[in-house]
Parts: C-alpha cells; structure tokens; sequence
C-alpha cells in the first residue's frame, strides 16, 4: 500500500509537471475591456461572473444554499442534553466587537454595492458580513444572538434571494438586460444569501457543539 | 515565468492534500486533505490567468495589459462550491461521530 | 435555446419555491409541467448558442443526448412523484432541484459548466442519500462526498492545464482547434479521470454501490437511473473534444468485469443493483469507445428505465419487508414488487421485446466481432447475477404501491416497441436466438457459481482513493505515451 502510495502521488506529480512544461507557448486570451465596458462595468470579473457567465453562477447560488439547506437539515436532529460548554469571553472581544461591527457592516454593503466597479462583489460581501456576526457571537455569546436574530425567518429571506435572482437571471440571460443596476442587484441579493447561509450554518454548528 | 512558482507550489498542496487523504485515518484529516488538494487547484486556475507585467482585469487600473479574467471568475465559482462542500461533509462527519462515536475511517467501514 | 433555458430556470426556480413555502410536491408536480413544455418546445433540438455573450458565454446546445436525458429525466420524475407522493417536502424540492440539474447539464457544451454541475449533481445526491439518517446510509454519503471531491479535484486541474494551452472551454471549440499536444493530453486524461470517478467507473468511482444501495426508494431511481447519466453525458463530450476512444474502451472493459464480479458476491438486494449498475456502466463507455455514440445514449436511456425499475421494486420490498438481504425476502415480497423486479431483470438481460433488447441491438450493430464477443460476455454475467434474484419471484404476497411500476414498465416496453418500429435488423432471426441462450448461459453460470466460493478484496476508503489516483495518472501517462 505504502509503495502504491508513492506511486500515485510522484505519478501526480509528474504528471502535472509534464503538463506544466507543455503549456508553452500560452494561448492568446481576448482583452477583457471591451468586454467590460461592453456590459457597462468596469471590473471584467464582475462582467463575467454576473454577465457572461451567469448561468454558471446561478447553479453556485444554487449549490451555497443546497449545500446549507442540507446541513440544517443533518445538524437539526441532534439534540443536546444539558448545558452547552460556554464559548469563552473576553472583555477585549467585547469591546472591539461593539466598535468594529458598525465599520464592517458599512464595508459589506459598500463591497457589495460596488463589485461592479472594482475589486468585490456579493461573495465577498457575504463573508464579511457572515464574519462580522461571528465577531458578535463571539463576543456576546452564541445563544444570546441566536435569541435575538429570529432564524426560521431569515431562511426563507434567504430562499427568497434566490428564488428574485434566478428571475434575474431569466432577465439578464434570455431578454438580455445589460443595466449596471442589475449588477449591484445581483451582487446585494448573494451578499444577503450568503450571509444568511453563513450565519445559519454558523449557529447550527455551534448549537451541536458540545462533547461527541 | 513568475507564475511557476506559484503553479508549482499549487501541484504540491495538491500531492500533499492526497498523502493526508489516503494516510490519515481521522476523517476531519481527511476533510482536511481534501481541502487542501482542492485549494491547489484553485491555486492553479489563479496561477494560469496572471501573465509577466499583466495588472488586474479592471478598466483603467495601472498600466500593462489586462490578465485573463476569465480563471478569476471561474475560481470565484470553484470556491463557493468548495466551501459549501466542506460544511455539508462536516456536518455529516458530526452526525456520524453521534451515530457511531468514532471518526476512524476504517471502524466506520467495518458495519 | 430560450425555451430549454426557461425550463432549467422554471425547474431551480419551482424546486427553490418548494422550499420557501414548504409545499414541494405541488411545485414539483408544477416544474414537471414546465419542464415538459419546455422539451415539447424546443424538441428535437437546437443549435448550439451562447448562454451569456460573446466571447466567455456558456455554449449550450440540443442534440440527441439533451433529448434523451431529457426525457429520462422527465419521466423518472413523473414516475417518483407518483410513487412517493407522500414523502416529505424537503425531499420533493431537493429532487426537483437535482432533476433541474440533470436538464441543465444535458443541454451544456461547456467544460466548466459541466464541472459545476456535477459538484451540484453530488452535493444533491448526498443530502438525498443521508436524508434518513441511519448511519449505514450517512457513512455511504460521506464515502460519495470525499470521493466526488477528489474526482472533481483532479478535473479542475485537467480544466486548467486545457484552457492554458488552447483558450477554450467549450466542447465545440475543442474540438474544432484539434490540439492533442503534451498538456492537452495530460489534462484530458485528468478531465477523463474525474469524470469517471463522478459516473462511478469500476476502480475510480468505489462510491456508487454503496451510495445507490443505502439511498432511499426514490432516490436511489434518481440516482442510478438519472445521475449516472449524466456523468456518462460527460464522458461522451470529452470523448467528443478529444480523441480518447481506447481509454474510454479500457474503462469500460473494466467497468463491466468488475461491477459483475461483485453483483455475483453480493447478497444485499439493493447493493448488488448497485454493483450492477456499475457493471452496466460497462456497456455505455465501451458504446462512446467503439464510436457507437447513438447505440450509447439508447443503451443509456434503456438502463435508466430498467435500473430504475429495478431500484423501484426493491426498494419497496424492502421497505415493506425490513429487511436488505436476498435469502430474508425470498420468504415473501408484495407483489407488484416481484411484477417489477421481474419486467426490470427481463428488460436488462436484453430479452426481447423490452428495451433492453432494442438498446443491446444498437449498442452491437455494425461492431467488430471481439467487440461483439465482449458485449456477450458481459451480457451472459447481467444474466447471470440477475438469476440470483429468481428465489424472489416464487410469488407475492400482501399490497404494495402499484402506480410507478406501472408505468416504468410502459416506458420500457414503450422503447422497446420503438426498436422494432424503427431498426428493421431486429426481426432478423440471429437476435432472436443469442437474446434467449444469452439468459440462458447466464443462468446455468449461476447454478454453477453458487457451489463455488472465491474472495473479494474488500472496497475500503482508503483503496478506492489510492485507485483513483493511480488510474489518473495511468489515463494521463497513456495519454502521454500512445
């Protein structure tokens, strides 16, 4: 098993180096402005990923939430019997939560309202603000914000996301919709739904904490 | 030729990513290869798309030619698809462990 | 194009409504409509088009292997929903989602849209299997999740190494560029391997028996009738963009000796299906090898009825039995199950007039005789491991749910009346013959089979990914030397 072991990795290996070596000369690409400007954005990324290549994108969107509607689903049987192991606090975390939230909601929304322009987009967005409610879960304890962040609603809110982006994408792919407006759209509704998705994996993971 | 470095370093996460797959036996390891191994093949995807002297794909922004955006855009999607990969496969990991308390791949085999 | 797009969109937009409003079976039943008019519409095909623009757009185009999945598809819903209308919600909208998917990828002629499609096809599939929660079934969906992880690892290197030296995703461009230097080879051979593993090739893809076998009822339908496919799709449009027939012959070779070798071992009901459709994948891949692309997708299509059938059947027996084993449900099975189970092995021994007889027809027509030769052999070992299903069919007992096996089986005969309709070479007197001596040989090797007893290395994690590996390397490097 060992040797097969060796075998198969210095076969990947080399076989990938072989490939590497081969790809000289590169294929010449198309410059990516006009095509940015063709969409009327700027960042070419954005263009592709929310224009040219929508459809792509749509079954990512997909997959995200699947993929979190799925570990709700796995995780909301398990039960806890008695007190969860408290996740330990710090004053510093407090204090740093209560100044930094406020900046990293502001940055989010920016980030995603303007990933049509440069660098960003609703991905992104989705991260920092998913992080931005870790940081206060962190800080003010993970049941306490789980009490006043009412969860079943926000799911379907973020069914709802997906449900208005795949008529967006109805919109922009078969009637050929080209408005920057329906990019910082796109790009706000899968910041709302992969923050929401992140959250909710987040507090379903740290609700089935606890010893196993 | 700067980019091989990078191509390199993305065929050595993938190789170590795989050793830890097949040579572990805890399963979050094996998560962790996994994640690993994937991570170099985005790597790789990103590595592809820069060229010598290339600026970002964004209109108006530094001199040089543009890079491809295309790897860019198509490595925003792989990653996505990775991360919700990880979460449902540890999820199932978590269930598991409450089904059967052991997260060795080869008890688990044994039914 | 619009209207096959509008009937994927339809579908992930009604699949996402079921889970909104938690009514997955009214907007189930709501997709199939719109998804039938929307095949209706577009049928038999389109020409190939960009989904997005000029010069990253997605080609998307309606050929035969759109048409056939797509009908599939549509079927194998109609008939699950009329099977398991009482299940939950959640499960009709996520199976709504993933017959989306399967619509999505049989339309796309784009190397990375397929990839993620795939990726969503399996992330699908593993909810669906571990649905239930029993740990057999959980631990089968975490196997298919860190093997189709790996496999779709190695395709995305593969993807790269082809769009850094040819600048093309699309089939279609591939295919007209015509380059087969160093690192296209090495990348086709990955692309080959990856995919592979998702369709679940013997010695790549060690996941499906066991994720096919634990899934629930209607799932495991989807699942080997439907999601198999479509990683058989893909392999055909690799085997469209490059030239990669032997290693597609190879694969299937060994695809049909080993999933055969296991069925005749197996003594759990629904396991051995899956090993068999391991096996059956045998005959589709050696199909695209031999250049038989057409007698591919009807095999393709004739298996996913069958399988499907089969998996319909069984699952119902044991459900209603509570019990997995052969020798326990041989002591009584409901008996529109035993109807199935029998119409399913009929039409996947290739007996006519089912069909399975029009599939292995078109899959042999015109083949060269060791070709010919193999396929026999492989049909004799089908038979053989489907004679161990006989101790079922000694007769039934109690109800069970009549309406999905009914009309699976008016789809199968439905095709097989089709063959004889449109390929007169069928009421030539040779097929006739081979078709009843083939289940017969089958049947004696059985009989002599089960006085004998060999041992089977046993499929663990860690070998089927060390075989994953090495079988990528091997496709690769034989890419590189032949």
């Amino acid at each position: 098993m060992k040797l097969l072991l060796a075998l198969g990795i210095l076969g990947l290996v080399g076989i990938l180096a072989v490939g590497i070596a081969g790809l000289w000369p590169r294929a010449d690409f198309p410059d990516p402005d006009p095509v940015a400007r063709g969409w009327r954005v700027t960042n070419a990324v954005a263009a592709i990923v929310l224009g040219l290549r929508l459809w792509d994108t749509l079954l990512e969107v997909l997959v995200y939430v699947v993929a979190m509607v799925g570990v709700r689903f796995l995780l909301v049987g398990l039960h806890w019997k008695g007190e969860l192991p408290p996740v330990s606090e710090t004053p510093l975390l407090r204090r740093s939560a209560d100044l930094l939230l406020g900046p990293i909601l502001v940055f989010a929304l920016y980030v995603a309202a303007s990933g049509h322009l440069g660098p960003g987009g609703g991905f992104p967005a989705g991260a920092i603000l998913g992080s931005a409610l870790l940081l206060l879960a962190l800080a003010k304890g993970m049941e306490r914000v789980s009490a006043e962040l009412y969860e079943p609603r926000l799911e379907s809110l973020e069914y709802l996301a997906v449900v208005l982006l795949v008529f967006l994408a109805a919109l922009v792919l078969i009637l050929g919709l080209r408005t920057p407006a329906a990019f910082v759209t796109a790009n706000l509704l899968i910041a709302l739904e992969v923050a929401i998705g992140a959250w909710a994996v987040l507090h379903r993971f740290s609700s089935a904490r606890g010893e196993v | 030729m700067e980019s091989l470095s990078a191509l390199a370093l993305a065929v050595a996460s993938a190789a170590l990513g795989m050793w830890a797959m097949v040579v572990r036996r805890n399963l979050v390891w094996k998560l962790l290869g996994l994640n690993v191994a994937s991570g170099g093949g985005i790597l790789f995807l990103v590595a592809l798309s820069h060229r010598t002297g290339a600026r970002p794909p964004i209109v108006g922004l530094g001199p040089g030619p543009a890079a491809d955006a295309l790897p860019q855009a198509l490595v925003l999607t792989a990653i996505v698809i990775h991360f919700a990969t990880l979460a449902l496969a540890l999820a199932l990991v978590i269930v598991l462990t409450e089904h059967r308390h052991t997260q060795d791949s080869r008890k688990l085999e044994e039914r | 194009m619009s209207a096959a797009l509008v009937g994927v969109l339809a579908y992930f937009a009604l699949g996402m409504l079921g889970l909104v409003l938690a009514r997955g079976r009214e907007t189930a039943v709501v997709a199939l409509v719109s998804g039938t008019i929307s095949l209706a519409l577009w049928a038999p095909a389109f020409p190939e088009g960009f989904v997005g623009d000029w010069p990253w757009g997605i080609a998307v185009a309606g050929d035969g292997w759109s048409l056939g999945i797509w009908g599939l598809a549509l079927f194998l819903h109609a008939t699950v929903l009329l099977h398991a209308w009482s299940r939950d919600s959640l499960g009709h909208s996520l199976i709504t989602l993933l017959v989306g998917t399967c619509l999505a990828g049989s339309i796309s002629r784009d190397l990375f849209n397929l990839y993620v499609v795939l990726e969503f096809s399996s992330l699908l599939s593993v909810i669906l299997v571990a649905k239930e929660g029993r740990s057999a079934a959980l631990w089968a969906a975490l196997r298919y999740l860190i093997l189709a992880g790996v496999g779709m690892t190695l395709y995305l290197f593969g993807l790269g190494l082809i769009y850094g030296r040819t600048g093309a995703l699309a089939v279609s461009a591939l295919a007209r560029g015509g380059v087969f230097d160093t690192a296209v080879r090495v990348g086709a051979g990955l692309l080959l391997a990856g995919a592979a593993v998702k369709t679940g090739v013997f010695l790549l893809g060690l996941w499906l028996p066991q994720a096919h076998g634990q899934a629930p009822t209607e799932v495991s339908v989807l699942l080997s009738g439907l999601v198999v496919k479509l990683g058989v799709l893909t392999l055909a449009r690799l085997a469209e963009a490059f030239p990669v027939g032997p290693a597609l012959l190879s694969l299937g070779v060994i695809s049909g000796v080993g999933g055969m070798l296991y069925a005749l071992r197996e003594t759990d009901l629904k396991i051995l299906l899956g090993h068999s459709t391991v096996s059956q994948l045998g005959f589709m891949l050696l199909g695209l090898g031999l250049g038989a692309e057409f007698g591919a997708l009807i095999y393709a299509v004739a298996h996913g009825l069958g399988k499907g059938l089969l998996f319909l059947s069984a699952g119902e027996a044991v459900e209603r039995r509570g019990t997995r084993t052969i020798s326990e449900l041989a002591k009584g099975v409901p008996w529109p199950a035993v109807l199935g189970l029998a119409l399913g092995a009929w039409a996947l021994v290739g007996l006519p007039p089912l069909a399975g007889f029009t599939a292995k027809a078109c899959l042999g027509a015109n083949q060269p005789l060791w070709a010919k030769a193999f396929l026999l052999l492989l049909g004799v070992g089908t038979a053989a491991y489907l004679a161990r299903l006989l101790p079922l069919f000694r007769g039934g007992t109690g109800d069970g749910r009549l309406g999905g096996v009914l009309l699976l089986s008016s789809g199968i005969l439905a095709l097989g009346v089709w063959g004889f309709v449109g390929n007169r070479d069928l009421y030539a007197w040779p097929v006739w013959i081979e078709a009843p001596l083939t289940a017969g040989a089958g049947f004696l090797v059985d009989l002599f089979l089960r006085t004998k007893s060999w041992p089977l290395p046993k499929l663990s994690l860690e070998y089927a990914l060390l075989a994953t590996l090495l079988v990528a390397v091997a496709l690769s490097a034989s890419f590189l030397v032949l």
